[in-house]
């Protein structure tokens, strides 16, 4: 027993590398797309101290309006643009029929609200699509779909899915123009300022209502980008909710504020999810992953209880 | 003890007099840190039975600090309490509730959702001790503790003169009444020791006068040790036995009022001279 | 001029500190508690029962429990789901074992298995507050779950890994399984909800539940005036799961008569949930409020275009429906984020002032 546990999973790690590097690759992918979902969550908290539930729905809802539209005939790329658009309405419109009328409020209202939100995407996305699964439109938006097979030696060989790279290729893109876009324009400093109080932002004359709308849009321009890397390697469909959880305690990791600490949780979340179901979840009849990433976050919650990147709270009185 | 050797010879020696009265806290060479940051340092001083005791300091000098460490909120790296005659070890601060150290904070701390009535009688909650199933029953001896202990509450709130709003939600009275209510709170304890901060920060003169006679009646009616912060030196100077002057963490003076008000230490820190 | 209480005057702490110390309040209780067992049995159908009033006591009972731990206490849960299916499986494991044993009473044991796991999914609220804490409990919600498909003992071995209700009877009248009747069940459930709602708010009005309140609304003032923290949140979550558990059990005994572990999924937490907040936090009335209203509401939307003669697919009617649902929610958190039992106060002091606006 204590061999299964403690030595075994090991000794395979080591006698079989080309499948101890794939579960590699499948962890840091997963974990890509975990920390591309929780930086949509962070984007949002930043700016409104909103904890943003129905960004893993975005996400599906993004995917699903760009499949639903290019199967009513609308061509590829623009469809694209189609759902760029839909999302920029989704965040004008969040503005302003939530997030306004709802200022001030303590922060569980506000997350219910987004569970609100959450039950009306799936309501509305199924009523106006469907509710079947969809397959993602990846090939005609020009993505790779192919795959490329590393021999390694007389070791084995592992298979890289070219839209897994692709993934990490744009999420790396995408968390660069955030970067800049935080640090260098106007309207990024704007936004710290409001993340750091939202009165005083207010007293120079910054507009937390614009501020909101761009936020809520950079957060659907994310989900949409996830939404389709997503959807290529599997179906586009509701059950991804149950996925989007898991940004949950990719943030707890991370801290709810920082980007840099919401791809490391991310990863982190990804690597151990992947291994430990494969070297250890066989002991206990598998399907741990379902509640591993919890329990992950939970242990170094107890040891850190403000997360990786977050200060030390000191509390006062 | 080293500290305890070291702290008779600094201290003044009319002191010595007055070290017959038994004493109820001390503090020896007490520092205190949070990372790199120093809020304490190497502070030592004590509280007498049944005086009122001021500590006063600029903004920033470790008073409510002191306060958290003396109600065992925050723990200093170095340094002794004793309290009662013994040493405290490192303690929580429920501990501290229980040995009969009461409290009341800078910014308001009530319990917002709870009534004026509610926010009093959890001062209570220590001395309450019916279990769950007794409580789910209520009718019988759950009830009759309720209304004993209400009795008491009742009784303080006659003192503080806040019958009106009894029921009101604490959220909706005004600020002086709120930080009347916290002390009837405190009261309610019945505490050895009551450690104020900043009780009249934010008053008019009459909420001042009335929270004046307020803490006097309490020293003197039901001889509760007090402990205050506050900026007011009027109010400092008229209403303490001894004052303990803090700045930059550190003690700078301590003694009677008229005498602290002579020190040119303290007149520096407050009128601020360069360092 | 309806809701006055002028002329009522207390003369003892005691009547000062009753349940419902105004006269009106009493009076409306006796009428809701003649309507609910009198009234209701007699004339409702069993439509009406099974569909309606079964459930919406069931959910009533388990926003109870999840009122305690988060209204209450401050805790947030988004466990209640798993938390139930504690209950559920604990009872039925328990008349599986005891099948001679009173099944109402197993029902109620059951609340003891599912505080205890409560109380060990608690443990980490020392240390972990507010959103943080949501991932403890969803971790409980996700492992809980997984336990209930990975552990074939908790379902007897049933090929289908479902659980099904066998007969039982209490005093000679048959309680549960599919042959039982809809108003034998309700009134099961509905003493044990009342029962429940009654001992809960004798132990909110004391000292626990002052101190859970204490907890609530500034934990470090209430940590300086005694209160330990641990203890009494860990007591919030043992008496909250043991409500939720009871609620579970209840759900599969008297109304589902089966239930796989998808029944008590992260879903039913959510819904639980928004009982809750919808009802308004920290209040048992609200509790009742908001399981009619998020129960009632889907039934009656799925009713509505049939009789306003338009024809929809089964499928799209319940798109529509979460559709609504959900914009309902935030509008009613935008109309009044502190719930029914807020409108309801409102809705009374109007009454007291009635026929003047002021």
């Amino acid at each position: 027993m204590l061999y299964d546990i403690f030595i075994d999973p090991f000794v395979q790690m080591y006698e079989m590398p080309d499948f101890f590097l794939q579960v590699l690759w499948e962890g840091f992918v997963a974990g890509i797309l975990y920390a591309l979902i929780a930086l949509g969550f962070v984007l949002i908290f930043k700016a409104s101290g909103v904890f943003n539930f129905a960004q893993g729905i975005m996400v599906v809802f993004a995917g699903l309006t760009l499949v639903g539209l290019n199967e009513n005939g609308v061509p590829a790329y623009l469809a694209l643009l189609l759902t760029i658009a839909v999302m920029g309405v989704l965040a004008y419109g969040v503005e302003r029929v939530v997030m306004r009328p709802l200022v001030n409020q303590p922060e569980i209202i506000l997350l219910m609200a987004t569970i609100g939100l959450t039950y009306f995407l799936i309501g509305f996305g199924e009523f106006v699509f469907g509710g079947e699964p969809k397959q993602m439109i990846a090939e005609q938006l020009g993505l790779p779909t192919g795959s490329t097979a590393f021999e390694m030696g007389e070791r084995g060989l592992i298979i890289l899915q070219h839209i897994d790279i692709a993934a990490a290729v744009i999420a790396v893109v995408m968390v660069a123009a955030l970067g800049v876009f935080f640090n260098k324009t106007r309207i990024g400093r704007a936004l710290r300022a409001v993340a750091d109080d939202h009165q005083a932002a207010l007293s120079v004359g910054i507009s937390l209502n614009q501020i909101w709308a761009i936020v809520w849009f950079a957060a659907g321009l994310v989900a949409l980008a996830t939404g389709i890397m997503w959807g290529a390697r599997s179906d586009v469909s509701f059950a991804l909710e149950i996925v989007a959880f898991k940004a949950l305690p990719v943030l707890i990791l991370g801290g709810f504020t920082s980007i840099p600490g919401a791809i490391v949780g991310g990863l982190i979340i990804g690597f151990g999810e992947k291994i430990g179901e494969l070297y250890w979840g066989g002991l206990v009849g598998g399907g741990i992953e379902s509640w591993l990433a919890y329990i992950i976050a939970l242990i170094f919650l107890l040891f850190r209880p403000q997360g990786l990147f977050g200060e030390r709270i000191i509390e006062r009185i | 003890m080293n500290a305890f050797a070291l702290d008779t010879t600094t201290a003044p020696s009319d002191e010595t007099v007055k070290a017959e009265r038994e004493l109820l806290l001390r503090v020896d060479n007490v520092s205190l840190s949070f990372g790199g940051v120093k809020a304490i340092t190497n502070i030592s001083f004590d509280i007498q039975k049944g005086e009122i005791r001021a500590i006063i300091g600029p903004n920033g000098a470790g008073k409510t600090s002191m306060l958290n460490v003396i109600n065992g909120f925050y723990h200093p790296q170095e340094g002794t309490i004793t309290w009662q005659g013994q040493v405290r070890r490192k303690m929580k601060p429920y501990e501290a509730a229980s040995q009969g150290i009461a409290r009341t904070f800078q910014n308001v701390a009530l319990f917002k959702g709870m009534t004026t009535l509610d926010n009093i009688m959890s001062g209570r909650s220590l001395k309450m001790h019916r279990n769950f199933f007794w409580q789910m029953l209520w009718r019988g001896p759950a009830e009759k503790e309720e209304i004993e202990h209400r009795r008491k509450v009742e009784d303080i709130i006659d003192f503080l003169e806040i019958q009106a709003i009894r029921k009101t939600p604490v959220g909706r009275l005004s600020y002086g009444l709120q930080k009347r209510v916290e002390l009837g709170r405190a009261l309610a304890m019945e505490p050895d020791l009551l450690l104020l901060d900043e009780p009249m920060a934010g008053m008019n003169l009459e909420e001042k006068e009335d929270m004046s006679r307020f803490i006097l009646d309490v020293n003197q009616e039901f001889g509760t040790t007090i402990a205050l912060i506050e900026h007011d030196m009027g109010v400092v100077m008229d209403l303490s036995d001894r004052v303990v002057v803090l700045d930059y963490g550190k003690k700078i003076a301590d003694g009677p009022p008229e005498e602290v008000q002579a020190n040119q230490d303290v007149i520096d820190a407050y009128l601020g001279v360069s360092h | 001029m309806f809701y006055r209480e002028a002329g009522q005057f207390k003369t003892s702490y005691k009547a000062d500190q009753a349940l419902l110390p105004i006269l009106q309040d009493r009076i409306g209780l006796a009428v809701i508690l003649l309507t609910a067992f009198v009234l209701i049995p007699v004339f409702a159908n069993d439509f009406f029962l099974t569909s309606i009033m079964i459930p919406f006591l069931v959910f009533a009972l388990a926003a109870i429990g999840l009122n305690v731990l988060t209204g209450f206490c401050g805790q947030l849960s988004l466990g209640t789901g798993a938390f139930m299916g504690v209950g559920a499986y604990a009872a039925y494991k328990l008349t599986s074992i005891f099948p001679d044993a009173n099944v109402i009473l197993m029902v109620l044991l059951s609340g003891v298995f599912s505080a205890a796991i409560g109380a060990v999914f608690g443990l980490p609220s020392l240390r972990i507050k507010g959103l943080y804490l949501a991932v403890t409990t969803l971790a409980a919600q996700f492992f809980l779950e997984w336990c209930f498909i990975r552990i074939p003992w908790l379902y007897n071995y049933n090929a289908s890994g479902a659980i099904e209700i066998p007969r039982r009877e209490v005093f000679g009248v048959i309680v549960s399984g599919a042959e039982a009747t809809p108003i034998a069940r309700y009134f099961v459930v509905l003493s044990i909800t009342a029962g429940i709602a009654y001992l809960m708010a004798n132990v909110l009005r004391g000292r626990i539940g002052r101190s859970w309140m204490m907890i609530r609304d500034m934990d470090i003032a209430a940590e300086l005036m005694g209160i330990r923290p641990l203890q009494t949140k860990l007591m919030a979550f043992a008496v909250s799961s043991f409500i939720c558990g009871v609620a579970g059990a209840m759900m599969v005994f008297f109304w589902l008569n089966a239930a796989e572990p998808s029944s008590y999924s992260i879903r039913l937490s959510f819904q639980i949930l928004f009982m809750v907040i919808l009802g308004g936090l920290g209040s048992l009335a609200g509790s009742f409020l908001g399981a009619a209203f998020i129960w009632i509401l889907p039934v009656i939307l799925k009713f509505v275009p049939g009789l306003m003669g338009i024809d929809m697919a089964a499928e799209t009617v319940e798109h529509a429906t979460f559709m609504i649902v959900g914009a309902l929610i935030i509008f009613f958190l935008i109309v009044e984020p502190h719930g029914f039992a807020r409108l309801w106060q409102i809705g009374k002091q109007k009454l007291r002032v009635w026929p003047f606006p002021y």
